[in-house]
């Protein structure tokens, strides 16, 4: 575990904290949105809910409302951890302490009623300005554990492909997954599958499918290292794969690569997208790229697997050095179903820094 | 973030069966007096929901309403597409995605012209959820129905029990898979997840009590490190959204491992036996082991698939004596920490 990302962490919080003038910062997460929580405390909260207490001297305060969660925080060094059956009372008493003067809190949406609306309402902001931006763009010694997050799903879709064979259950492909990821020392892991033809439209989490051959099967891997997701999103074909597969991916490749040639400094979120998309269009898929047959173009990438900036075309936020994304233009094709191609990258100033190492391939299985 | 096996099976989760809660939780909203009932959902919070519609996001988070009559509705912010997955697997309850889902149930509520909302869990309830709802249904009063749901919670129907006995047959069989030849804890606990996955897991935690002579505290595996002379593994899973957990400790010295099993027997064999209280039982299965340092039990509770239900120290509250449950017991085995955890009561 990365100390020193933490500590920088901490310390840019505090500074962010000091400009903005806030005394207490309320951060909130759970197993879906552990990313607020992760980055003041490090701890990957599993089950239950939790909040940190972040004071402006530096000083942070967990409190847990799951027993083993807050002795493995405790375990886990996450510093002073309380366990409270009733968060929201606990989190209460804890700011009415902090004297409630300027605490702000995050994300903001996802805060209990019970925090804002209790029989004194409390006056607590919202903290998306404090802590957003220190999300979305990171420090060289978070990108450092991007990489390596990377190289893991890199070495993740070797397992996959070896995994894929005709017979096999889309479940147990994800069981080799994960059982190896967990003897990488990788807590977690975002993944979703499709498996089969023209009829599938989408990815998601594995429902018992045969694999046969012809099949098409997508994923995205997105394991974690020190909290710090990266994905790759790649397609093989059980057998070899058909003329209208090869066809296919090959938009995909050049979408990929002309979404992944646009990424610098300063361009905006559309500026990829459109880039990708304009593939489509020059092949006449343009209604593929739509909301009816693709969320988003890419994404950003960190403590949370799916950050801000979504890649599309209405989005327009700039990117900035030191942001983590995925490049994927995964959507559905009418002759051969949903293919999915993304690789990881760092924005720097001028271009990017390519993540992800495995081949940009349609991957064939081998029959045997 | 759920990537096991989601599927619906109507032999194991019939239609028929999630009507019958859906009609015990309206008899009691109704003594409350509230016109519909809200419930959010997520990976975290996913057991009211799936309590009656048998679904569980794999990401992301969705609000059930359920009028007093009419069909109940998810909505979600996942996209489209994935809503048509969500129907395949959900057998209960009308689908429905929007960037806005609680903009959307406030529209419905509004609607139906209800007055009074039932919200689970109304202190732990998201505000961004409250307030929107709120301003798309001025003047309703939302209400905090926690209690409620509860009574219509406290008993586990067959096709929970059903579905508990094969989470139970899994996480044993996961806990019985680990690699007693490693000294590294990562190798030791990873064919777990294997089994547990490939027995057809919806989502699996495992993790490592490291040394248990240092602390009790189980770690993911990114700070496992070494096996102490002696150590634990728990593994937590959930089989079609019905949770459990396992908790086995070892030794590498025989004797000690020998002592470790006959515990282990003991909690295999736990009985609560009608009208006892649960301390009693604890001390009846466990006190010609050891000294008994700590033990509590753990059933579902509103939206959390797993809480503290009762303890050493009474701090918790709402254990069911009707429903199974997880027992989790400490004992001091030979000056030696000794964990064990697995679910009562099937």
């Amino acid at each position: 575990m990365s100390k020193d990302a933490l500590a920088a962490r901490k310390s840019a919080l505090k500074a962010a904290m000091s400009r903005e003038s806030v005394e207490v910062l309320v951060l909130f997460g759970n197993n879906w949105h552990a990313d607020h929580l992760r980055y003041a405390t490090d701890f990957g909260i599993q089950e239950g809910q939790g909040m940190a207490l972040v004071r402006e001297d530096g000083s942070i305060t967990l409190i847990l409302d799951d027993p083993a969660e807050c002795e493995r925080a405790r375990g886990e060094g996450a510093g002073e951890a309380i366990y409270a059956p009733a968060l929201v009372a606990e989190a209460r008493k804890q700011l009415a302490r902090a004297g409630n003067h300027n605490s702000c809190a995050a994300p903001y949406h996802l805060l209990p009623y019970g925090l804002l609306h209790g029989e004194k309402d409390l006056r607590v902001a919202d903290g998306a300005k404090i802590i957003e931006r220190l999300l979305m763009t990171k420090m060289e010694v978070e990108i450092a554990a991007i990489r390596k997050a990377a190289a893991l799903a890199d070495e993740g879709y070797a397992i996959f492909r070896n995994a894929a064979r005709p017979g096999r259950k889309d479940y147990e492909l994800v069981a080799e997954m994960e059982s190896f990821f967990r003897a990488k020392g990788v807590p977690e892991n975002f993944m979703i599958v499709g498996v089969g033809g023209p009829e599938v439209r989408g990815m998601a989490p594995p429902g018992g499918k045969i694999l046969k051959v012809g099949d098409m099967v997508t994923t995205e891997l997105t394991p974690c290292y020190d909290g710090y997701y990266a994905q790759i999103c790649r397609t093989l074909v059980v057998g070899e794969p058909s003329d209208a597969q090869r066809q296919a991916f090959a938009v995909y490749l050049e979408a990929m690569e002309a979404g992944i040639a646009s990424v610098k400094a300063g361009v905006t979120a559309a500026h990829v997208a459109k880039a990708e998309n304009d593939v489509f269009r020059k092949y006449g898929l343009g209604e593929y790229v739509t909301s009816e047959y693709t969320r988003v173009r890419g994404h950003g990438m960190g403590l949370f697997p799916d950050q801000k900036p979504a890649i599309l075309e209405d989005v327009n936020i700039t990117l900035e050095a030191g942001m983590t994304l995925i490049v994927h233009p995964n959507t559905y094709h009418p002759d051969v179903g949903y293919l999915v191609l993304g690789d990881s990258l760092v924005v720097r100033e001028g271009g990017h820094e390519l993540l992800c190492g495995t081949p940009r391939e349609l991957f064939s299985v081998p029959l045997q | 973030m759920r990537r096991g096996l989601m599927a619906w099976d109507s032999s194991e989760v019939p239609v028929s069966a999630l009507a019958e809660r859906l009609a015990r939780l309206r008899c009691e909203l109704a003594a409350e007096g509230v016109e519909g009932f809200v419930a959010y959902t997520n990976i975290a919070r996913g057991g009211a929901v799936w309590w009656l519609t048998g679904f569980t996001p794999y990401w992301n988070e969705g609000l059930l309403y359920a009028p007093a009559n009419n069909e109940m509705i998810f909505a979600t912010a996942l996209s489209k597409r994935v809503a048509e997955w969500i129907s395949s697997v959900m057998p209960a309850g009308e689908v429905t995605t929007t960037p806005s889902p609680s903009a959307l149930i406030g529209e419905h509520i509004a609607r139906h012209g209800a007055k009074r909302i039932g919200i689970l869990e109304l202190d732990d309830f998201p505000a961004g959820h409250a307030q929107a709802i709120l301003q798309a249904a001025p003047g309703v009063e939302l209400v905090d129905v926690t209690q409620a749901f509860a009574r219509a919670r406290n008993t586990s129907d067959p096709v929970e029990r059903l579905l508990l006995t094969k989470a139970d047959a899994l996480v044993q069989n996961a806990c019985a898979a680990v690699n007693l030849a490693q000294a590294e804890a990562r190798s030791f606990i990873a064919p777990a997840e294997s089994v547990a996955r490939l027995g057809g897991a919806e989502e699996c935690f495992t993790l490592v009590a490291c040394d248990l002579a240092a602390s009790r505290a189980f770690v993911r595996t990114e700070y496992m490190g070494a096996l102490g002379e002696t150590f634990a593994a728990r593994v937590s899973l959930a089989y079609k959204g019905a949770w459990t957990r396992h908790v086995r400790s070892f030794s590498k010295t025989e004797f000690l491992q020998q002592k470790f099993d006959k515990a282990h027997a003991a909690l295999m064999n736990f009985t609560l036996h009608p009208g006892e209280a649960l301390g009693v039982a604890v001390e009846r299965a466990f006190g010609a082991f050891g000294r008994i340092v700590n033990w509590g039990a753990e059933q579902p509770r509103g939206s959390f698939p797993l809480a503290p239900v009762a303890n050493f120290a009474d701090t918790a509250q709402g254990f069911t004596a009707i429903a199974p449950f997880v027992l989790d017991a400490e004992l001091e085995i030979d000056g030696r920490r000794w964990i064990g955890s697995r679910l009562i009561g099937l």
